[in-house]
């Protein structure tokens, strides 16, 4: 299933996503941390825009790294 | 009137009294306004940080709701700011009830990749890799 056609956020009608979730939100991160492009993900382009933004507030809270294997 | 969402991340050497105690006093100051109520507050406890904030490997987290006005805002924050037991806070405009997090789709089908720590040994589980196009190169 390299490549996902259908946004799983929309499957599961999800109306915001929660930054506080960091389960959920670490599947869309690189082993590296980095976010997972659309093309990646399958998802739609609404709920791409919510997953940054949540996983820009995810970070500033420390649930989910900036880098991952980072140790300076 | 306006519905907020605030994590706080405590150092987690503070004891129980000191946290519930700073929370008090930060209440106190959104609770000026008419009609403003804390909501939800809700207590995850200690967590290890994703990465060390000022040299602390944990934090105890304690997300809250409230509805204030938005002038109650500036002075609230800068309270926050200046306490130095208080490693972050982040407050957002509210967008629902609290729900613990549980993860929304957890278990059943496999993520858009696969999981990074569920085993760091010879890859032969019936995962295919598709983390190989995005790295390496």
């Amino acid at each position: 299933m390299a490549y996902r056609k259908v946004c799983r956020f929309c499957e599961k009608s999800v109306a915001k996503i929660d930054y506080k979730d960091a389960k959920v939100l670490e599947r869309y991160l690189t082993d590296r941390g980095k976010i997972l492009p659309r093309r990646a993900t399958g998802n739609c382009a609404r709920h791409q825009r919510q997953l940054g933004t949540a996983i820009k507030r995810a970070r500033y809270l420390a649930l989910v790294p900036y880098i991952h294997g980072y140790y300076g | 009137m306006r519905d907020y969402e605030v994590v706080y991340i405590f150092k987690s050497a503070l004891g129980t009294e000191d946290i519930d105690a700073r929370l008090q006093r930060y209440h106190e100051k959104i609770l000026g306004a008419e009609g403003a109520e804390i909501t939800a507050v809700e207590h995850w406890g200690k967590r290890q940080l994703a990465y060390p904030i000022d040299r602390n490997d944990n934090g105890y987290y304690v997300v809250a709701q409230f509805s204030t006005e938005p002038d109650e805002l500036p002075e609230y924050e800068r309270m926050l700011k200046l306490d130095e037991e208080l490693l972050r806070h982040l407050v957002v405009i509210s967008e629902g009830e609290l729900a613990v997090p549980s993860s929304m789709h957890d278990d059943e089908d496999e993520s858009p990749r696969r999981r990074r720590d569920d085993d760091d040994d010879d890859d032969d589980d019936d995962v295919e890799d598709i983390d190989d196009e995005e790295d390496e190169d």
